[in-house]
This record gives C-alpha cells, structure tokens and sequence, in this order.
C-alpha cells in the first residue's frame, strides 16, 4: 500500500470519528462542563478549586497551572467516555463484522480512531482553557487581584501539562477498551489511576518520598506542587511552571506509559471477530439427548404472599445480588485499589517529623477514612448496576412479570449493598487489626472500630445509597444518573459558599466529630443522632417516591409512571412515606430548635460583619486609657457532664496611667452560651454606654480613678451549653477534659483588636482598610504592654476549683488544699510569685505521674493508656531545667506540670508553672531510636516558655515572636543537641528548615525578616530554629547563652517597658565577633538565602591513610523583599562549612572533615585532606544555611 | 377460565397505533396470535403481563382486572418474553430457584422437586449445573418455558419463542408447549403460520393494531377452499400479475416465484387450484385487508 494510500485511509477514518462525534451532544454537554467550571471559578465563589488569597493574584500561572490540572484530573472519567469507547463502539454495536471486513490496516484503523477521539478530547478539554481566559476579562473582576493579562499563562499549562495528562490517560483508556472491549474495564483502570494519585498525594507528605511522589503521580498535580513548593508569592504570581526537573521526569515517564499502551496495543490487536475477549474463551454446551421427557409431571408447589415471606424474599434477593456483585471483576478492582492505598498509607499516618504516633484506634480509624471515596465510588457505581441489571441483561421482562412487590426488589437490592457494607467494614477492621499487628501494637479496641464505623461511615454510605436508588429510579437513565449523583456531590460541597451552611440542608450531615481518648466522641453524640434520625427518615421518602416511580415494564414515559405511581400508592407505602415524612419533619424541628432557639445561628457571612461593625463602632476607644488588673481571685465551679461552670470572683484594678480614669470598658465574653449575672465596682459607677451586640459595656465612675489608685471589679459568669448547635460546637468544656484560659472566657478591659477581621479580602468586603497585622517595633504602646495586651502586667493569682468527684481540677499556682463537699472535689490553687494575665483551668480524669528535679516536682496529668511518652517527657523536663537554669536564670516556682487535653486542637501552651498538652502532639508517639521525639521536643519549648514569655516577657509590637517562641525554639533544641545523636538532629533541621520554606510560599501578606515577624509561625518557630541554630555554630553555644543570660537579667520581670527583638539582637551583636556581623544581617534583619552548589568532587589519594580531596563549589546569596522577589547580593563574604564524608564500620555516613572556610567569589576551589577514604563532599553539608535546593551541596566523589 | 379483552388500545409516544380497539375472548387451551412483525402482538402480550399500560380499554381474567390488580395476575401468569438475557454466571438450577422463590414458593424443599420435574421436562437436567451464558438459543429458550411454568401458571404468554430455533429445536419447543396448554389459557404469539397450524386449536390475526380475523384455524383454511389459486411465473411478469390479480403470496421455487393468488371464481391463466394452507388464511387477511 503506498504512502498516499495510508494516508487517506488514516484520515478517513480519522475524520469519520471526528465526523461522528461532532453530531453527538455528549462532545457539546462535555466541552460545556468545562468551560462553566473554568468560568465560574475565576469569576464567583459558587466554585472553588484551589484558588488564591492575599497575595498569590487569581492570574498566578500556578494557580492556572493547578486549576487546569485538578479540572483535567477530576474529569478524567469524561476521558474514559470518550477514549475507552471508539474501538469498543465498533463490538457493542456489533458493526465489527462489517467494519473488518473492508479492506482497511489494523494501523489506519486504530490510529485513525485513537487520533480523532484525541482531538475531539482536546476540543472538550479545551473548554476549560476558554472558560479560564474568557473569565479573566469579566468586568466584575477585581484589577487589584489579577496579575496583567498574558495568553501565555494559560496555553502553557494546557500544552504541557493538560495535553500530555490527556495523550497518557487516553492512551490508557484506549488500550484498555480496545484489547478488552468491556468498558468495565475502561473504569476499573481509572480508578487504579485514581488510586496512584492518591498514593502520590500521600507519600508527599513526607520529606523523603517526595521524589517517588513526584514521578508516579499520573496527573501531575504532586509533581507541581512539590516543585513550586518553595516558590514565593512572586514567583508563583510571574512564573510559569517549566517543564524542567522533577516535572519534566514525571511529564516523559506518563508520556511513555501512553506509547507503549499504544504500541501494545496495535500489536495485540487483531480484527478476527471470532475473537471474543482477549482475556477468556467461552464454552459452548453441547447437547446430546434431544427427547422430550413427557412423562414427568410437574408437582403442584404452593404459593405463598405473606409479609414474612416478603421479608424472606427481601433477604433472598439481597443475598442473590450481594453473590452478584462481589463477583464483578470491578467491584473487586475498586475494593483492591482502596486497600492497596490504605495500606499504603498506614505507613505515613500521624506522622510528625518524621515520626509515626502508635496505631491506636483512633488512629486507625482516620486511616480507614481514606477507603470513604472507595465506598462512594461502590455506592454511586453499583446502585446504578443493581437498579439497571435485570434490564441490562435484556431478563428484565421476566422479572417484572414476577408477582413481587416493586418495594420487595428495590429492598432486596438495597440490603444487598448493605450487606456489601458490612462486610466492608469488617474487612477494614481486619485488616487494620493486622496493620496494628504487624506494628506491634496490642490494644485493640474493636469495640471502637464498630462504634464509629458501624455509625458515622456506615449511615453516610447508606444514606448516599438510598439517594442514589432515588436518583437512578427518577431519571431512569444511567449515566445521567452517576452523572447527577457527582453533580450532587459538588453542590454539597458548594451550598457552604453560597451562604446556605444549616447543616439541615447539607445531606448526610451527621458528624460524630473529632474522636479523643480522652473525651470518646463526648458531646457529638446526641446531635449525631438527631442528624441521622433526620437523614435518614428523609431518604426513605426518597425511598418511598423510588417505589411509586420505580420502572417496570415498558413505560418509560413520565406521564405513564405517574398513572403507575398513583396506582402503587397504597394504604402501605402512604402509611410509610407519611410516618418518614412526620419523622423528618419533626427531627428537623428539633434540630432546628436546639439549633437555631437554645443556641444561636449564624452564617459565616453575617458573623464577618458584626466583626466588621464591631470594629467600625468601637475601633475609637482601643487606645482609650484603661487601668490594670494586679489581683485575681476566682471560684470556678465546673461541671463537666452538663458541660457548664460558673464562675465568680474579682479583679483588682489599679490605675497605673498619669491621668485620673473615670469610665472603665468592659468586653465580656460575646459566646452566646456565656451570661454575666453582674458586674460591679467597689466605686460607685454607672453603666453609661452598652452595646449589647458586641457584650460591651462602658461604666462611668462617679469619683475618678486616681493614678495609683485601685478598685475592687466583681462579677460572676456562667457559661451554659443547651442542646446543641449547628457547627463550631464548644470544645473547651467537656465531659472530660475541660480546658480553657481567662481570655476567652473571662471579662477583659477595653476594645478588643483580637476580635478584628484580620484577613484582608473579607475586610475589604466589609469595606474596611488593609490591617497592619501588628503595632510597630518601637510603638510605645505596644512597648507598654505584653505580648497578651494591655490587660495587666503581672497579677497575684488565686482560685479555687470545683468539679465533678472523679475528675481533678488545675490552674496555675500550688495546691492549697483539696476537699469533697456536696459530692464535687474542691481544690484551691495559690501562686507565691506573680504571673502573666494568662491562666487556664483544667479538668479530667487524670493519672498522675510525680517526679522531682532538684526541688522542683514535676507532675504529669494523663489519661490512662497514654503511658507511652510520659516518661521521656519527664528526661525533657528534668534536662531543660538543668540547661535552662544554669544558662539563662532561674526558675521563679517551685513545681512543673504537664496536663494533658483532648485532641480536639494540636497545641501546648505554657502557663505559670502549667503547661496544657494536647493528646495529639506528643502522648502516643512511636519513637525509635532515630526518630524525632515529638513529646521530648514539645515538653522543652514549652518549659523555655517559663523563660521565655512568663520571665522575660516581650512586648507587644512586630517582632516579638523572636523573643518568646525563637528562643523557646533555641532553648529545646539545645537540650536535644546535648541529648541526640547530630543526625537527629539535622533530621529534625530539615523538617524545620522545609517547614520554614513552605510556610513563605503560602505566605498571605508578607514575608517578615525575623526580627520583625509579626505571629508568623513558619518565622519564629521554624525559621527561628534554623537561625539560632546556625547562630551557635558560628558563634559558639556558649557566647548566645552568654548574651541571654544577661538579655534575661536585664529584662526578666519587667514591667515598665516590654523588650522587643532590637534589644535582644544588641545582646547577640555583643557577643558576636566583627569578622561575623554580617551573619546577624543575614539571619534576623533581612530574608537572606543562599545557593550553595557542589559542582565537582576529586580526591587523589596521596598516602595511605591520607587523600586530597579537591571540591569546586558555586555559592550565590540573595536577598528577598516581602513578597519573595530575590535579588543577588554581588559581594559574598562568609564563612562556609566545606565538609567531606566517608563511611563508618555500619557503612553510615561518618564526617571526615567539617570546617568553615571564607567564601568570598561565586566559584571557588577547596583541597582538603583527610584520613580515610572520602566519598561524599560539598558545601554547608548539613544545611546549616537557608538554602532553598539543600540536595545538591554535597556531591559524590567522582 | 377465560380472558377477556376488551376495546384495548394504545399508541406510543413516537405516534404508531400500535393497538387499535382490540377485544378477544380466549378460552382455556391454546390461542394463536399470528401476524407480522410490528403487528402489535408483543404490545397486546407485554400488557396482558402487566408490562404496559393501554391507553385505554380493560383486561380480565376470570374475576382478576389485569390492569389494576397487577399483583394478582403475576401471581397466576407465566410469561416468556420475545427476547430476554440471562444471567450469564448463574446455573439454570440457581436462577429457577431464586425466580421460584420470587413466585412465592417459599418452602424450599418443593422448589427443589418443582425444579427438578421442570429440569427434566425441559430436557435440561444434565446441564443444570452450566452457567447459562453456555446456552444455546434452543437450550434458553426452554429455560425460558421452565420458569414460566414455575408457579404452576392459569395464564401462559410466549411470545415468539421459536424465532431463530433452527427446525429441531423449534420442533422439540413447540413438543413442549403442545402438553403444557391443557389446564390453562396460553397465548403463543408468532409470526410463523406452521406454530399456530400444528398447535393452537384457535387463534386471531392481528395486522397494524387490528384483529383481522378469529376462529379456528381449520376452520379458516375451510373457508377459503376454492378461493386460492397458484401458478409458478417468470419474474418479469411478477409486477403485471400484481397488478391484475389479488396476489395473497409468492414464493420462490427452485429459482423461479410460485403465487397465490384469491379469487372467488376460476381466474384462468393457467392457474390451477391451491391446496389451502393456514398460511394462505394469514396473508390474505394480511394483504387483502390492507
């Protein structure tokens, strides 16, 4: 055949599939997908993917870049639609016999098809280009979120990132349904497709798979962000992503994969019709005997039509489709895949630096929760199956002529899936049972597993499931079916967006919430189960109407099923539908009355702008003069069961102003569930002003607060917890493991600027200007007060605490007394020393460990069962004590504790003398003998607190973090360094520096040097390790600790004027030599990062025991303005660490050589020399220095 | 026993007729319903099964309103559809049973024997274990009978169950319905004449909706007596006969077109007096009536 020949052969073909597809509406509805998804993106809130605040612009070619891919990804079953079938077409059509028997090349043939489909799949696909560019010239959208127009930003991503998801997963799809021809087939391989990606999504969250995640990941979207996962504002709002690195790797191995589908294709296709599947040869029975038997008689069977025979035959049905179902190669595909990730998962859950929590239920519970989609995909999948079987094996006839009610058959299929279910779940429990096992974890709770599987994950995909058989009966067509269900699913997660967020109307909102050893599933229980009465009485309406409307026979047409409906409505189905509809109608109003009439409900919406009004009306009196608390004593009656305290006590105000005070501002709680039953003075005052929208009141005094003069504030407080809410239920006050602070709960004095909106598109919304996050450095305001405000200085502190008779109570101060009274355990807690304004209140069943260092006791509060890190946490309070009182000062109080707290926030927090420790962070880690100790580390920052914060307080302006959480920060990991191996602790470094690096790539505002970082997390914790860190080592621990020691005694306890982060630096530049000054710019007063690279590595043996080793490195610095634009510094002038490696007897990596040396010019030569033989060698080898491709400063010997 | 119909029509949503006032009255024994594809036939078979609403007119059977008491009349009816799939992984034995359960056999060991007498009567008790998508048309077929016998049926609809059976099948299938339609009304509809010729003791001819005709079929083949003449003719001249004479049918033998034409008198020609057949009955009511 000539060239010319194939030629048009191919684009015959080609052309007949485009042909064909051009005149089916499904190519339009498609490509119309698309382009609306791409267009309501960009232009309203009703969709979401990904999307950008602050800073990062909407235009970001990232963000294109990953709207493109997450639209390409998510949409990849409108691939299989359209890729799987062409071939497939030709046998379910069965024209193949006429299609084979023309004179056509299997190569034309299949390329023909495979090319047309791809270009009408690129077509389709490209609606989402067009939507994305035709929303960016919307007129309503806003100038000063986008970045300038450029075609390129978006061709980019669709060319190289959507086009080669499309040719690999096309090809794919295509494979699988030529060589197969089932389009189950075609499914079951997007799912393990969709299941790679999950992997992918999981493995990234740790550091050192990132790489693997990167490349298997089919769509991309991993691969892109781990490579853009250092980018900063300006670069993700000016870059596009480049085929370059991991992308690049990631782009050409999915690209392989679809040739060589392709190529498998073409050679394991045949055209021979006889071939019936690639996989199977059916076998034909062959009859002998051709008699008829006419001397059998058949017997007379008795019928039977009771309702226990219904019941009988529901359960016979159900049995009947269960065997059915489980046989199905995609069922079995689905529960694999799921599996096989879950598995692969239980590897990385509850990972925190680099260390895995114990598999506990809970645990185990979060992990299972990734086989949720799965079993969406069986319900959505196989509720379509089941109600469309008999009909698509053409046996529907028979079985609608059966006399069995239509509410039999639609049972028999739905308990069939029910019985899916379960044994669903029993397998999942199995199996993590074993996963627990093989982790050597003994505790299994299985009592556990069934509660919270057998009630939340169990009532969700059987409420999914009756609405699936309702929208499969009502639309009576199946694709349109699963179409609508995932049609369903996106509305749901978009009504929140559009303001409806009563969870009343958010199908299947029943949620157990967070489960906490502590506390079980606490107070979530009862609104659970309201919910779930709710839901499910209104799916079995749903039920009911699939009954009425259920199709059997051949009417298809609505007008006729109505007929039918009317007549299946009898006395049974009414009585039924009616008692659901009565339940659903009364559930719903009870919910709605513990909801919306004993509690309050508001949309998010509505709760901005009260914080915006608040603001507007109120903002005038945040600098008016206020006086300051010096006393507090509290009674605190806790009862926990009923999830209530009251509490009642006074404040000792003192003016400490010039000027004579006559109003006195008080901002009480403003929790719905809080009351104040009064409020007085020890003066003569009156309530002059009251706002009772925002719980403000202004009280006049009738004589003036003299400076220096005290008074006496009184008041009780009730905090009541009716019913329940509609979300954000109160998780400070429960049945066990009550935990919460005076600033919440308790009266504070003056405006409150906590309570501002602080995110700067909802304030513009509001019509409120930008806000700066916090007062300047040298503010005097701010230099006036503490970090908690201007509430107080340092109070006398004294409380007693009562609580149920099996729980203990604690607060900060020592233990009076402890008595029963009434059946409730009183305790009474007194601090000697003053404290910050900042104390919490504690209540659970505990355990208690005791222990001593020096006088000091040291007590943990536990819950029984979290033995597990108890007693390192001890090692790490002794060991920070020792380091932290012979280095900075002493410790003001004589005792230390840690309690425990439910894990329903993943913090600890450290008040006088009592550090509150979420269960979550620390209890139940699993830590090896190299591994990062989660507990040890979090015990030592917390108690550097009583340092750092409770000793020496910062003040309240930009910067601050520096003070209190940086040093808290160099503290712990000096009491490490003295503890671990240096191999921890660069592993710990390197969490710390990734954290650093990622925290400014998803920066909002801007990026702040750290010495004026203002509560950025990624800063003054991560960023503060790594630079205090480095600080040490260039300077020595013990010039730093020099430097503290004398911040500390200088500034220890001082009320008169807070530090800020310039008086401590001048401390450091004291202690630091000229020759390094520049390290102090560097690391605190500017965003500096380096490129240190490794080029080449020799080494000559000279002796023999000894080799020169020469290393050619590159170093770069730069400088980073707030939104992450670098610019090169042109003159280097640093000390370096230039390090070389060799192996020790266990074959690790072992140090040879570690020195710094001056790097002055961009490229330079080092010889070095060393004993042993050297294998690896480079630049700031264990990445001592901000560095954002840390991987290449060593390289290997060449 | 009887079934009544009465003044049954309907007409699908794309606007065919396809049953136009249809009324019958079939006896116990067995009905032939003869007529051509898209006659109506399944129409009138799948809404006297309960699987289609009429637009108007009643169905009754003994004391039983087909259209209003479905679940009574599914109770007593055995139905074998035109064309129907199988699941294709589920032995015969396994599928009668569950379908024996779903007629309200609950007692288990009855379904066992009822199931075992029908294995056997429908010759498929040695495959009974196969998975039924190894089955033969002829072989699904009489599974298809089997499980209409099932509840030991008053009312028995097959509808065209020997199209595509090659001759000894649809010999042995039609055997089987032959003892089956003693104690009930069975109404087996077709487009093939020799079904209703060598079974039904009456039947209708239903064209376009219509009852053409009713009675007994030899009746009807002595009615026409005398009135059918045939000649064998080149096929040129097919178009002039057509033209000229009331051609009933035409067939070809060996090569060359054989007609039959009615003709109350002699029509001369050459052409010489037909042995009436039921089919001659079937195409003039389908022809000459059009």
């Amino acid at each position: 055949m000539s060239f010319q020949n194939f030629k048009s052969m191919f684009w015959n073909i080609l052309k007949f599939e485009i042909n064909y597809r051009r005149k089916r509406p499904a190519t339009y509805i498609y490509f119309g997908i698309f382009f609306l998804l791409a267009f309501l993106a960009v232009t309203t809130d009703v969709v979401k993917i990904g999307g950008s605040s602050g800073q990062l612009k909407e235009n970001a070619p990232t963000s294109i870049t990953f709207m493109m891919l997450v639209l390409s990804s998510f949409f990849v079953m409108i691939t299989s639609a359209i890729m799987g079938v062409p071939v497939l077409r030709d046998f379910e059509q069965q024209t193949e016999s006429i299609m084979f028997i023309n004179p056509i090349k299997k190569r034309d043939y299949l390329f023909g098809r495979f090319f047309g489909s791809f270009i009408v799949l690129i077509f389709v696909f490209s609606g989402s280009f067009l939507g994305f560019v035709l929303g960016e010239f919307m007129p309503w959208r806003e100038a000063d979120k986008l970045m300038p127009f450029s075609l390129w930003n978006y061709l980019q991503p669709f060319l190289f990132y959507v086009v080669p998801n499309l040719f690999f997963s096309g090809a794919l799809f295509f494979a699988a349904g030529t060589l197969s021809r089932k389009m189950i087939t075609v499914y079951a391989q997007g799912i393990v497709i969709l299941m790679i990606y999950m992997v992918a999504a999981n493995l990234i969250s740790t550091i050192d798979n990132r790489i693997i995640a990167g490349l298997i990941d089919p769509f991309g979207i991993n691969t892109v962000s781990i490579y853009t996962r250092y980018w900063t504002m300006a670069e993700k709002n000016t870059q596009v992503v480049p085929l370059a690195g991991i992308v690049l790797a990631n782009r050409s191995l999915w690209f392989s994969v679809g040739i060589i589908a392709l190529i498998i294709t073409y050679y394991r296709f045949s055209f021979s019709v006889i071939q019936n599947s690639v996989l199977k040869k059916k076998r034909k029975i062959i009859e002998t005997i051709s008699i008829i038997n006419t001397d059998v008689v058949i017997p007379l069977a008795t019928q039977k039509f009771t309702i226990a025979n219904d019941i009988k035959r529901v359960v016979k049905l159900a049995w009947f489709y269960f065997k059915n179902v489980v046989k199905e190669p995609a069922f079995i595909v689905i529960v694999f895949t799921g599996i096989v990730l879950l598995c692969v998962n239980a590897d990385s859950f509850g990972t925190m630096y680099g260390t895995q929590t114990f598999p506990v239920t809970y645990e185990m519970l979060q992990l299972i929760q990734t086989f949720t989609l799965f079993f969406l995909i069986i319900v959505v999948f196989f509720s379509g199956e089941l109600i469309w079987k008999e009909r698509n094996l053409k046996t529907d006839q028979i079985f609608d002529a059966l006399p069995v009610n239509n509410a039999v058959t639609l049972a028999g299929k739905f308990f069939s899936l029910v019985f899916i279910y379960i044994v669903l779940i029993f397998v999942l429990i199995f199996i993590s049972v074993i996963i627990q096992t093989i982790k050597g974890y003994h505790n299994y709770e299985l009592g556990l597993y069934f509660k919270t599987l057998f009630s939340e994950t169990f009532l969700m995909i059987i409420l999914y499931t009756l609405l699936a058989f309702f929208i499969q009966v009502l639309v009576n067509h199946k694709f349109l079916g699963y179409a609508l269900m995932i049609v369903f699913f996106i509305a749901s997660a978009v009504i929140s967006n559009l303001g409806v967020e009563h969870r009343l109307f958010h199908f299947s909102s029943g949620s157990m919430g967070t489960y906490s050893d502590m506390n079980g599933y606490g107070h979530y229980i009862r609104p659970f189960i309201w919910f779930s009465i709710y839901w499910v009485a209104f799916a079995c309406v749903l039920f009911a109407v699939a009954i009425l409307f259920s199709v059997r026979g051949m009417d298809t047409v609505f007008r006729k099923r109505w007929k039918l409906a009317k007549i299946r409505f009898v006395r049974p189905v009414m009585i039924f539908m009616f008692s659901c509809l009565a339940v659903f109608i009364l559930s719903g109003s009870y919910i709605f009355y513990n909801t919306n009439v004993l509690n309050k409900f508001e949309n998010s919406k509505n709760e901005e702008k009260k914080q915006a009004e608040y603001e507007k009306q109120l903002k005038k009196y945040q600098f008016t003069l206020q006086p300051k608390i010096t006393d507090t004593r509290l009674k605190v009656d806790i009862f926990p069961e009923e999830r209530y305290f009251v509490a009642e006590g006074y404040y000792i105000l003192k003016n400490k102003n010039q000027k004579p005070l006559t109003e006195i501002h008080i901002q009480l709680n403003s929790d719905f569930q809080s009351y104040c039953d009064y409020l007085t003075f020890s003066r003569p005052a009156k309530l002059k002003e009251k706002f009772d929208k925002f719980y403000y009141n202004i009280y006049q005094l009738e004589q003036p607060l003299q400076s220096g003069d005290t008074l006496k504030m009184n008041f009780k407080i009730r905090f009541v917890t009716k019913g329940f809410v509609n979300s954000g239920s109160n998780t400070n006050i429960v049945y066990n493991g009550t935990f919460f602070n005076n600033l919440s709960y308790l009266p504070t004095l003056g405006y409150s600027a906590d309570a501002e909106l602080s995110a700067d598109d909802k304030r513009k919304e509001n019509g409120l200007k930008e806000k700066e996050r916090m007062m300047d450095r040298n503010n005097p305001v701010g230099l006036s007060q503490c970090l908690l405000g201007d509430d107080a200085d340092r109070i006398n502190f004294e409380i007693i605490l009562s609580t149920s008779k099996d729980q203990i109570a604690v607060a900060p101060g020592y233990l009076q007394k402890e008595w029963t009274e009434n059946d409730r355990r009183f305790f009474h807690y007194k601090m000697d020393a003053t404290i910050l304004n900042f104390y919490s209140v504690l209540s659970a069943h505990y355990k208690v460990l005791r222990d001593k260092w020096n006088d000091i006791n040291l007590e943990i509060y536990y819950q029984k069962g979290h033995e597990y890190n108890i007693h390192s946490m001890i090692t790490a309070m002794k060991k920070s004590f020792e380091y932290y009182t012979k280095n900075f000062c002493p410790y003001p109080y004589r005792q230390l504790r840690i309690l425990e707290f439910p894990r329903y926030e993943s913090f600890a927090q450290s008040f006088a003398n009592t550090i509150p420790f979420s269960e979550g962070i620390g209890f139940i880690m699993d830590v090896g003998n190299e591994d990062v100790d989660m507990g040890f580390y979090v015990t030592c920052h917390e108690i550097a607190h009583q340092w750092w914060a409770h000793q020496v307080t910062d003040a309240n302006v930009k910067g601050n973090g520096m003070i209190s959480e940086a040093l808290s920060q160099y503290s712990a990991l000096m009491v490490m360094k003295h503890t671990y191996s240096q191999e921890l602790m660069q592993k710990f470094l390197k969490h710390e520096m990734d954290s650093y690096l990622f925290g400014r790539s998803m920066e909002r505002k801007k990026e702040m040097p750290l010495e004026m970082c203002e509560n950025q997390g990624y800063i003054h914790y991560n960023k503060g390790s790594v630079v205090f860190f480095a600080l040490q080592d260039y300077i020595s621990e013990d010039s730093v600790n020099l430097a503290l020691k004398r911040f500390a005694k200088d500034w220890a306890f001082r009320e008169d004027r807070y530090p800020n982060s310039a008086d401590l630096l001048r401390y450091l530049e004291a202690v630091t030599p000229d020759s390094l000054k520049n390290i102090i710019t560097d690391m605190f007063k500017t965003i500096t990062l380096f490129e240190n690279k490794t080029e080449k590595v020799k080494s000559e043996k000279q002796a023999a025991s000894k080799y020169n080793v020469t290393i050619d490195v590159s170093a770069k610095k730069y400088r980073a303005d707030s939104l992450g634009n670098e610019k090169p510094l042109l003159v280097i002038n640093d000390w370096i660490d230039i390090g070389v490696y060799g192996k020790d007897v266990k074959g690790k990596d072992k140090l040879l050589y570690l020195k710094k040396h001056k790097i002055n010019k961009s490229q330079m030569t080092f010889t070095v020399t060393v004993a042993e033989k050297p294998l690896k060698a480079g630049i700031d080898p264990l990445n001592k220095l901000v560095d954002r491709t840390p991987d290449d400063n060593v390289k290997s010997v060449d | 026993m009887q079934l009544i119909i009465e003044n049954l029509s309907k007409t699908y949503s794309n606007g065919v007729q396809a049953l136009k006032n249809v009324s019958l009255t079939l006896n116990q024994g067995m009905f032939g319903l003869l007529g051509p594809n898209g006659a109506g036939k399944s129409t009138l078979m799948r809404t006297i099964a309960t699987l289609q609403e009429p637009d108007e007119g009643t169905i009754h059977f003994n004391s039983i309103d087909v259209l209003k008491q479905k679940d009574e009349i599914r109770k007593i009816l055995g139905y074998l559809p035109q064309e129907f799939g199988v699941y294709p992984k589920i032995s015969a034995e396994t599928l009668l049973d569950h379908l024996a359960t779903l007629k309200g056999i609950s007692n288990a060991k009855e379904r066992k024997e009822l199931i075992k007498a029908l294995l056997n009567k429908t010759n498929l008790f040695d495959s009974r274990r196969k998975n039924l998508g190894g089955y033969s048309g002829g072989m699904k077929q009489r599974f298809g009978i089997a499980q209409a016998l099932l509840n030991n049926p008053h009312l028995i609809i097959v509808d065209e169950p020997t199209a595509g059976l090659d001759p000894a099948e649809r010999n042995r299938f039609l055997n089987l319905l032959s003892e089956i339609g003693e104690n009930s009304v069975v109404i087996l509809s077709t487009h093939i004449v020799d079904d209703v010729k060598e079974l039904c003791t009456d039947m209708a001819i239903i064209n376009n909706g219509e009852v053409l005709m009713r009675g007994n079929p030899m009746e009807a083949i002595f009615s026409l007596e005398g009135r059918i003449w045939s000649k064998r003719i080149g096929k040129p001249q097919m178009a002039d006969y057509k033209k000229n004479f009331k051609v009933v049918s035409e067939k070809m033998i060996s090569g060359k077109p054989e007609i039959h034409i009615y003709s109350e008198t002699p029509p001369g020609e050459d052409f010489i007096p037909a042995m009436v057949d039921l089919e001659d009955v079937y195409f003039s009511n389908i022809f000459l009536k059009n």
